[in-house]
Order: structure tokens, then C-alpha cells, then sequence
């Protein structure tokens, strides 16, 4: 008999011999035909594995479904695996144990009311046939005359015949059933299959004890060729018609075993079994947790039964199929419905192990595979892992997936496997295993590069060579507690580092509120330094050159953040820096400048600091809270995000700075239509709707102006070609289209100033000719992560072709 | 005091003017002493070229100020100083508000520190008559000057239109071109001034015509006149004097007008209260928000 096949791929041992059990069993079969009223029946349906060709489109969704973990290993340099041991096999191993059915007796008197006549199906057919025999084999002819009829027993049980044809004969409707036909799936014999003897009366067994079939037939008509035509004549089981279905959860139950029953026994005894056996059912019955299936599903069910009449074997299929279907579109990956009890009564009772979570392991290897004892803290990974991966819950692919890429986000580890494997001392149960291979404490790096830099006339010189690089350094996951400290210095010239030394030192110190405490909450201090072109000194159209001005920042920088969600958070915390301006030749500016008529530069411009000396002291709080519901629709974002920012002067530096600058950001992404979510299904259009209102009460200096137009301001200018101003707002939209694999977008934007430009000190935009607003449109299409756009800016009315990179909003 | 270091010089231009001129002018200027004012500070804005150093000869009576006919004049302002009689008469000649197409901020900061601690008592805003449009540029300079020195400068200003004696195409009238020309400028002022207060009542600046050109055509006592028959000197003096008479006050030239309202010092002390309230009123509800959003997550079907 041969079943399991699916299975046997995965674990192999366990269910060869459990195989060999259930063959024992068959003999007490016949019981179902004998009294069908009173007939309980279990069907171990095979889970989703019905035919041989199942494993492997199985493993490919599996593969699919994880491929986005896997891309994001990739990309983190890291390698993710979220193994499924296909449980699936053990389950049905363990049901598969007692294929056997006990006769049902007792209907007399039962009155309908099911009665402990139990059997077993083993659906599982398979390929464990179809394996062995490959269809290159040799075969032997049949060695009869062409076109007679013969019974499997007249087979010589020392040749391998050829099945060359295979027909399946459906006496109740006396009609040839197809290949399409669901029972099709439970045969393991193929047309062009070498099969013995033994073999197929095998088959024939297990199709025969499957309980779908009253009565299975194999007969042979041989074939001038020296081949078989094998027809299969069956009769399917079919029940007395019922109008409730009841789901139950039978993970972690005693799998009913068979029982023996004498031969011997009288009718007296037989009756007294059958009620015993009723009896275990029903407590059996109601010890059973329920199911997760939802009501819709229910009912769905329930108009399959009604619509059905009888309930036959088929129409069992069709409910396991759409049970098991409903729990694995819901991520219940082991989930599968082993039995279905009850049967010829009112009310059958579909058993689903639904794959309880027994236990959660943590586990950390080497880099050669070997278990060790990590270094990471485990609560620190049990933290990250969703509440229906821990014990008690019924195993979910999806949380396996979520505890994945939680795990994943730490950054700690260079591998990541989630793998649920069946619980062996406990059945139906699922032990989830979590491996994990920790990357480093420890990493130091040094890149190194020339630069050359244009000399005298143009041409590179010796002198030109410029030694440049980053060294850094990073220590991580400190007390195993994710703790890291990490510093870079970058130069672009080592013999002369002190042109442009960017340096960072950072210290993160996650779970400040303890690694056990829910709210999350991470510490941050870190010592920076930075340069940038200030857009407050840039010319309005038409200005030539406007000498640009330099601003240095360094300084500390404390923070604490309060994650509330993966993108919702809260940033509080304390910064102090000095900031530099300086000109073109690094030195200290004290004003910006501007080019004259003549050809002259005069230093007469707006004040760059609030000090006026160049170089500027302060402390300043700085608070962030941004609350991001935003999400990818078939990879459009979707949603709302709102940022408030603030950053309040302690008076505290050169002059003793006071002040209050804020910024409101909201940006929406509206869906104009409902699209089905899915892979490769495309994206909805989306308007994107964008405010962004600055301001400043208090003291400003020229750098910590906020300025208009650019990339992110108002497209189609420059950076700060509008205006440098005390309160700006800025206004965007735009449409989002579809197009292909990507989108096209047509956008306008408006940047004011608020007549707000005058009370900056000196007036930027005005000395540089700026007209303070200005709006533009325009439309691009994406390519990959680089935006092309066209944009008109509406103050000259021309248009120019832009490239960016990232999104604006 | 920048004042005190110049040489005031006594005016002799003035004996030049024609005898009906100087008694018209000396009377003007009597009746000026008559209401106490014995210092009368006059100052000459306007785009470059349109003949404000000239003007300033042509009061004078005598080549004070340099013409620079195609340059763009003195770079830095220039203030000509003469008393006759014990009344003193300061005119400041200023460079060209223009520059490259803009408003040049640099000249006016220049003209305003220039012009610190001094009283001006009139402004002469020279344009040319011989203009047939207004543009953009005219209300910027409009703007740039009533920016830096108040809208109360309207108020002791007058339009001095140059070129007046021009050659019109046929059929064209000279009171009418005069007229439209005129009222398209005031039209200007008014836009700027009115734009952003409504308590500006009564006309304000009144035009005057000028033509410094020696070619001026003269009358029957030898004065410049206008093509309407106005001896245009004394002309433009009364009205400075009208003006100064007219009851509005002078503008004194202090460090706050040149610095203007220091902005990082507005609303400093509310600072308190406004990062109060965007604790209280902003920050906290969006948390509260999260907290929420948090609580009723869509959740997915296995949570």
C-alpha cells in the first residue's frame, strides 16, 4: 500500500514504517459498506500534497512567498532563510498510523446518530511508486494475447508490466472520468509507468482503504504492444446527507487509534464497541479547542453540503480543499484537516491539526553550523518576535516572515533562519526553531583613494595626487544587548586633513527602559561634523555667480527616540554645536558677499551669523515626532505622514541665542482607485497631496533660514533660488500613474515666503535678487530609483529636464 | 555730526538766477523763516540718468554736484550745503537706484547711513517726463523707498519729472501727456502706499516739471521755462516749500530706521509660550494619535 508519498520526500524514515502500519490495518474496512448509515468515518486527508506533483509546486510557493525576506537579506548583506520542514509529512505520518477503519455497526438503532464506526483514510497516494520506477525502466511484456480482459490476481507477479494506458471507470454515473477528476490525484499509477505485481495490488489496496471508494477495481486489457491498459472501476463513498459542519482543532490531541476489533465477537458486543467508541468520539468531540475558521468560511461549507444532498467523497475533497485553502491563504501553513468525523449523522465534524506552537528555540551557530551560545542577549531577539510565534499559538508563515525581518532589522546577525518543525513528542504540535549566526562584534575598515586634482593649466600634477579615504570602525551588539559604538573619519586628502575632515563617532544604546520593557526607547549620543553650500547665499534668475558661503557644524548631539510603531516615533534630545562660515577659500565669513557690476566682490552682504564674527555658539532643544501610517500598495505608498519638528533655543551661545524655529510637514498619498493586492498585480494611482509650513520666532542667523526652491522645495529652481525667508510655506501635488512596471507623475508646487524674507537679517533674498515665491509644475517618470522630470518654473516660464534620485515626497 | 564737518558755503548761485527769480526765491524763502524752518534738507532719489544731479545744479544755481551724463553717477551720495541769509539749504544728490535691472539695496543702505542723524525735510523723486510707460521697476523702487524710510515720506515728497521740454508726436497735447504721465506715476505711489495702510488722506507728492537743459527756453525776465510758459525754478521751489509747510513731519535719519525693526527680536518673548504651547497643542496629540493608531492597527488575519 502505498501512501505518503509526498511526505516521504521530507521525512523519509518515520513514515515507510508507519506506511507498513497502516497497511496492517485494512482488513477492518469492509465495516463501511456493510452498514454505511451508521458509519463514522475519519479521513486522514492527505493535507495539500495530494499528488506527486504537488511537493514541488508547494516548495515554489513557499520559495515565493519568501523571496521578499530574501531580497532584503541581500540587501543587508545578510542571508535569511525561513525553512519550512513540511510538518505536514509528520502530521500525516501521525494520522496516517492508524489508517485503518473500524466498521459501523449499530445503525440500526442509532437512528442516525453516528456511532463509533471509525475509519481511516489515507488519501496519500504516491509517487513513492512513481519514483522507484522510473518510466526508462525495462518492463516485460505482458506475454497474453492482445485485447483480453485480466484480473491484477491473473498478473505474474514476477514481470514488470508497462501501463500504457490508465482509465478510471465511475460506476455510479457509468461514465470514464478524465484526468482532471479529483480522484484522479490519488492514484500514484501513471500512463508509461513499469509497475510489478505487487505493486499495484499495493495500490489498489490503499486506494480501497482510502475510504473514498465503496469499492475499487483494477482491471487489465492487455495490448498488442506488450503493454497494460489498466482500468480503475470505482464506486464512491457517499453518506447520508447532513446540515452542519463543525470545525475542531485536534493539534495536540491523542490521534484516535485504531482498535482492533475481534472477529469473534458477537452482535451484542460488536454494539457495545460501536457505542464505546461513540462515546470516545464525542468527549473526543468536545475536548477539541475550535477552530480558527471564520464564519464566512463556515457558511460557505455549509451551502456546499446543503447544495449537495449526500454527502460523498468528493464532496469531503471539496471541503478539505477549501478549509486547508482558507488556512493557507491565511499564512496557517501547517494547518491541514486530518479526519472528518461524524459522518452519517446531521452534523460532520471536520478535524483540523492547525499547528500549535509547543515551543520556541533559540538558536545560535557558528560560522561552521555548530550550536554555541550566542553573544546576543535572548531577550533582546524574543523581543522582536511576534506574539503568534510564542507558545500557544497556532503557527503562522506571515509571523514567520514578521519575526524574520524584526530579527533581521537588529542587525546583529548574518544569518536568520525561522524553521518550524513538528513537535516529535507531541502531536500535531510545532516546535519553531530560530537560528541564528551573529555577524562580528568587531569590524574596522579602511578605504583609501587618489584624487587628482587639476594643477596648474588644467593638468594634473605629482603635487596634484591627493591620498584620500574613510577609516572606521564599529563595535557592535556591546552586553549582547545591541549596544554599538561607531566612529568614521573621511578626508579627501590625508596630508592635509584639516581641509575636509568629516568625522563621526556615534554611541546607540537601545532598550533604555530595560530589554523586557514594551516601550522602546533608544538612546543616542554622537559627535559629528558636517559641511554644506548654504542655499541662502544663491542668486535669484539672472544673477550671475553669487560667491558661495560655506557652513561648517560640529558639535554633540544627545537624543533619546521612542519607537511607537515601525515608523512612528518620537526624537527628543539635546544639541550643541558651533557653527562656521567660511568662503570659497575657507576663510571665516563674516558677510555673504556679492559680485559687482565692475566685476568686484564686495563683503557687504547679509550678516552669516548671529554673532557676527563667523563663528557661532549654541544649545538648542530639538524634538521630532513624525507619525507615519503610510504603506505599500502592490508597491505604491499609500497614506498619511505628518512631522512636526522643533527646535527651541536655550539662549545658551554667542549671543545668547533664543528662539523657537518649527516645522509641520504633511504629506498624504491618496488611492484613486481599489486595486486587488497581490504580487505583479499593478499599483493604484495615487494623488499626493504636500504641506510644509516653517517658522521662526526669535533669533534667526542667515544658516538656520529656511530657504525656497530646489529638489525637495519647490522643483524646477535651484536650491534657494526663491528666497531665504523667516516663515515659508510650501504647497505640492501630485498625480501618480501607473505606467508598466513603473509610474509617470505631473506635479505642481508653490513656495512662498510669506512676505516673511524681510525679517531675516540683511535681507538674502532681496540682496540677491530673489523673488521670495514662486510655483512650478511639470511631469517625469520614474526609472528605477532615478526620477526624470520635466519642470517648468513658472516665475521665467522656461522649462528644463531634470534627473534625481529618490522620492520627493 | 557728518553736517558739522562740511563747509557750509554761501550761496552765490543764487545771484545768477534772473532778478524775478531771486525775488521769487528770496520771498519763498522768507516766508520759510517766517514759520521757523532755517535748514531745509532736501533729498534727490531716483534711477540712474534721469538728471537728479543736474536738478540739484539747476537749484543751486551753480555746478555743486558733478554730472556724470552716461556713467552711472557718484557711486556714494553727496550732500551740497549753502546758507544765505541765516537759512541753510542741504540738498543730498544720491547714486541711481538701479542697477543691472534691479533695485540696488547696497545704494540705499549707503543712502541710509549716509543720511544718518540728519532731518530730511523733502523728497524730490526725479523721474523723466519723457517716459511713455510705467513698469515693474518703477513700483520696486516705490517699494525699496517706502521700505526703507516709511510710508511717511510720501507725505514730504515731491515727483520731479525732467525733460520737460520735449517733443511729442503730432497731435498730442502737452498738459495731457504731462498730465497722463504724472498721474501713472502718483498711480504707482498710491498702489504702494495705500496697498498697505487706507489712512494716507489728501494728495500726496505733487508733480513738478524740470528742464535743466541750457536750451531752456526763456521768457520776457530771462527765466527757464516750460513749454506751459511756468518759470519752472521758482515753480519747483514754492511747491518745496508748500510741501514743507504742509503740516506733515520731517523724517529724521536715526539707527533704527537704517538698521529697520530688528526681526530676531520680535515676539522673543512669547517664545515661552509658544513652545507651550506646541508641547501641549501639537506634539501631544500626535502622540496620543499613534497611541491610537497603534490600538486599532488593521491587523493581519493571524494576529
Amino acid at each position: 500500500m502505498s501512501s505518503f508519498a509526498a511526505p516521504t520526500h521530507l521525512l523519509p524514515t518515520s513514515t515507510f514504517s508507519r506506511r507498513k502500519l497502516s497497511s496492517t490495518t485494512v482488513p477492518a474496512r469492509s465495516s463501511s459498506s456493510v452498514a454505511p448509515r451508521a458509519t463514522n468515518i475519519q479521513c486522514n486527508l492527505s493535507p495539500s500534497l495530494p499528488s506527486p506533483q504537488n511537493p514541488s509546486k508547494r516548495n515554489k510557493n513557499i520559495l515565493k512567498s519568501l523571496s521578499k525576506p530574501l531580497a532584503i537579506a541581500s540587501a543587508a548583506g545578510a542571508t535569511l532563510f525561513l525553512r519550512l520542514t513540511p510538518i505536514i509529512g509528520g502530521e500525516g505520518g501521525g494520522g496516517g498510523g492508524d489508517g485503518w477503519f473500524g466498521g459501523g455497526g449499530g445503525g440500526d438503532n442509532g437512528g442516525g446518530s453516528g456511532d463509533g464506526g471509525f475509519w481511516r483514510k489515507l488519501i496519500c497516494p504516491e509517487s513513492a511508486i512513481a519514483d522507484e520506477n522510473n518510466e526508462s525502466q525495462e518492463w516485460d511484456a505482458h506475454g497474453l494475447p492482445a485485447n483480453i480482459m485480466i484480473q491484477l490476481s491473473k498478473l505474474s507477479g514476477y514481470k514488470k508490466y508497462k501501463l500504457s494506458e490508465i482509465f478510471f471507470f465511475d460506476r455510479r454515473r457509468g461514465v470514464t472520468v478524465g484526468t482532471e477528476d479529483s480522484f484522479f490525484e490519488m492514484v500514484s499509477l501513471r500512463p508509461g509507468g513499469v509497475y510489478t505485481k505487487t505493486q499495484l495490488l499495493k495500490e489498489l489496496e490503499t486506494l480501497a482503504t482510502c475510504g473514498m471508494f465503496e469499492k475499487v477495481d483494477m482491471e487489465c486489457k492487455t495490448k498488442p504492444d506488450g503493454t497494460l491498459a489498466m482500468q480503475i472501476s470505482f464506486l464512491e463513498s457517499t453518506w447520508q446527507s447532513a446540515d452542519r459542519i463543525r470545525c475542531i482543532n485536534v493539534g495536540l490531541m491523542q490521534q484516535s487509534k485504531p482498535i482492533e476489533m475481534d472477529a469473534d465477537m458477537t452482535e451484542k458486543e460488536k454494539m457495545e464497541f460501536y457505542r464505546s467508541q461513540e462515546k470516545d468520539y464525542k468527549r473526543r468531540i468536545e475536548k477539541a479547542r475550535p477552530c480558527l475558521l471564520p464564519a464566512t468560511v463556515h457558511a460557505e461549507i455549509l451551502q456546499m453540503l446543503r447544495d449537495h444532498g449526500k454527502v460523498s467523497a468528493r464532496l469531503l475533497q471539496k471541503i478539505r480543499d477549501r478549509v486547508q485553502k482558507w488556512y493557507h491563504d491565511e499564512g496557517y501553513a501547517c494547518a491541514q484537516v486530518v479526519n472528518f468525523g461524524n459522518l452519517n449523522t446531521r452534523e460532520v465534524v471536520c478535524e483540523v491539526v492547525e499547528g500549535d506552537i509547543t515551543q520556541l528555540v533559540v538558536q545560535f551557530q557558528d560560522k561552521l553550523g555548530n550550536v554555541v551560545e550566542g553573544n546576543t542577549q535572548l531577550a533582546v531577539v524574543k523581543r522582536e518576535l511576534p506574539k503568534q510565534l510564542r507558545q500557544g499559538n497556532v503557527f503562522n508563515i506571515e509571523a514567520g516572515k514578521q519575526a524574520l525581518r524584526n530579527i533581521n532589522s537588529l542587525a546583529l546577525f548574518s544569518n536568520i533562519e525561522v524553521n518550524p518543525r513538528p513537535d516529535e513528542k507531541n502531536e500535531g504540535g510545532i516546535i519553531v526553531e530560530i537560528k541564528l549566526k551573529e555577524l562580528d562584534q568587531k569590524s574596522a575598515e579602511v578605504s583609501a583613494e587618489w584624487s587628482l586634482v587639476p594643477g596648474r593649466g588644467g593638468r594634473p600634477t605629482f603635487a596634484s595626487l591627493q591620498p584620500g579615504g574613510t577609516v572606521s570602525f564599529e563595535h557592535r551588539n556591546l552586553q549582547g544587548l545591541n549596544r554599538s559604538i561607531l566612529g568614521s573619519v573621511t578626508t579627501s586628502n590625508f596630508l592635509n586633513p584639516q581641509d575636509d575632515l568629516a568625522f563621526k563617532l556615534e554611541y546607540v544604546h537601545p532598550y533604555l527602559d530595560g530589554v523586557y520593557n514594551p516601550r522602546n526607547r533608544t538612546f543616542r549620543a554622537s559627535c559629528f561634523n558636517s559641511r554644506k553650500l548654504s542655499p541662502v547665499f544663491t542668486g535669484g534668475p539672472g544673477v550671475d555667480e553669487v560667491p558661495p558661503i560655506w557652513v561648517d557644524r560640529a558639535g554633540l548631539k544627545a537624543n533619546i527616540t521612542e519607537n511607537f510603531t515601525r515608523q512612528s516615533k518620537f526624537t527628543y534630545g539635546l544639541v550643541m554645536e558651533e557653527i562656521t562660515t567660511r568662503d570659497e577659500s575657507s576663510h571665516i565669513s563674516l558677510n555673504g558677499q556679492r559680485v559687482l557690476p565692475s566685476g568686484g566682490i564686495s563683503a557687504d552682504g547679509p550678516p552669516t551669523t548671529l554673532s557676527g564674527t563667523g563663528i557661532d555658539q549654541m544649545a538648542f532643544l530639538q524634538a521630532n515626532i513624525t507619525r507615519d501610517n503610510t504603506k505599500f500598495i502592490n508597491g505604491a505608498i499609500v497614506g498619511e505622514r505628518n512631522v512636526f519638528q522643533v527646535d527651541q533655543g536655550l539662549g545658551i551661545g554667542s549671543k545668547f541665542p533664543f528662539f523657537n524655529r518649527h516645522q509641520l510637514t504633511l504629506t498624504r498619498f491618496v488611492q484613486l482607485k481599489k486595486v486587488e493586492e497581490g504580487a505583479n498585480k499593478p499599483p493604484p494611482p495615487v494623488l499626493v497631496l504636500h504641506g510644509h509650513y516653517g517658522g521662526c520666532v526669535g533669533d534667526l542667523p542667515s544658516y538656520d533660514a529656511f530657504t525656497l526652491g530646489g529638489p525637495y522645495s519647490v522643483r524646477g529652481y535651484n536650491m534657494g533660488e526663491l528666497g531665504a525667508a523667516r516663515n515659508i510655506l510650501e504647497l505640492g501635488a501630485e498625480i501618480r500613474i501607473p505606467v508598466k512596471n513603473t509610474h509617470m507623475y505631473a506635479f505642481v508646487e508653490h513656495g512662498n515666503d510669506l512676505g516673511s524674507s524681510k525679517d531675516v537679517k540683511g535681507n538674502p533674498t532681496e540682496v540677491y535678487r530673489r523673488m521670495g515665491h514662486g510655483s512650478s509644475y511639470g511631469a517625469g517618470v520614474k526609472l528605477g530609483l532615478v526620477r526624470a522630470e520635466y519642470a517648468v518654473d513658472h516665475n521665467t516660464g522656461t522649462g528644463a529636464l531634470f534627473f534625481r534620485f529618490g522620492e520627493r515626497f | 555730526m557728518s553736517m558739522a564737518s562740511q563747509i557750509i558755503r554761501e550761496w552765490m548761485g543764487i545771484q545768477q538766477f534772473p532778478p524775478a527769480t531771486q525775488t521769487k526765491l528770496l520771498e519763498l524763502l522768507g516766508k520759510l523763516k517766517q514759520e521757523d524752518v532755517n535748514t531745509l534738507t532736501i533729498l534727490v532719489m531716483g534711477k540712474g540718468g534721469v538728471g537728479k544731479s543736474s536738478t540739484v545744479n539747476s537749484i543751486i544755481g551753480e555746478k555743486a554736484v558733478a554730472v556724470s551724463t552716461f556713467q552711472s553717477e557718484g557711486p556714494r551720495p553727496v550732500m551740497v550745503s549753502r546758507s544765505r541769509a541765516g537759512f541753510t539749504l542741504n540738498i543730498v544728490d544720491t547714486p541711481g537706484l538701479i542697477e543691472g535691472g534691479y533695485v540696488n539695496y547696497q545704494a540705499l543702505q549707503l543712502i541710509k547711513r549716509f543720511l544718518l542723524n540728519k532731518t530730511i525735510d523733502v523728497l524730490l523723486y526725479v523721474d523723466r517726463l519723457d517716459v511713455y510707460r510705467v513698469d515693474n521697476l518703477d513700483k520696486q523702487i516705490v517699494r525699496a523707498i517706502t521700505e526703507n524710510f516709511g510710508e511717511g515720506i510720501w507725505k514730504r515728497a515731491l515727483i520731479v519729472l525732467t525733460h520737460a521740454q520735449l517733443s511729442l508726436p503730432d497731435g498730442l497735447d502737452y498738459d495731457v501727456f504731462c498730465s497722463k504721465r504724472s498721474e501713472a506715476l502718483l498711480k504707482v505711489v498710491h498702489a504702494e502706499v495705500r496697498g498697505k495702510k487706507n489712512d494716507v488722506h489728501g494728495s500726496i507728492a505733487p508733480v513738478v516739471l524740470v528742464e535743466n537743459s541750457g536750451r531752456c527756453t526763456k521768457n520776457e525776465n530771462d527765466e527757464k521755462v516750460l513749454p506751459n510758459g511756468t518759470a519752472w525754478i521758482p515753480n519747483l521751489v514754492k511747491t518745496i516749500t508748500e510741501v514743507v509747510l504742509n503740516g506733515s513731519k520731517s523724517l529724521h535719519v536715526d539707527k533704527k530706521l537704517i538698521e529697520g525693526p530688528n526681526p530676531n527680536e520680535k515676539g522673543k518673548m512669547l517664545i515661552p509660550f509658544i513652545f507651550a504651547f506646541q508641547y501641549f497643542f501639537i506634539i501631544k496629540p500626535i502622540i496620543r494619535a499613534i497611541k491610537s493608531d497603534v490600538a486599532k492597527e488593521s491587523k493581519p488575519g493571524w494576529k
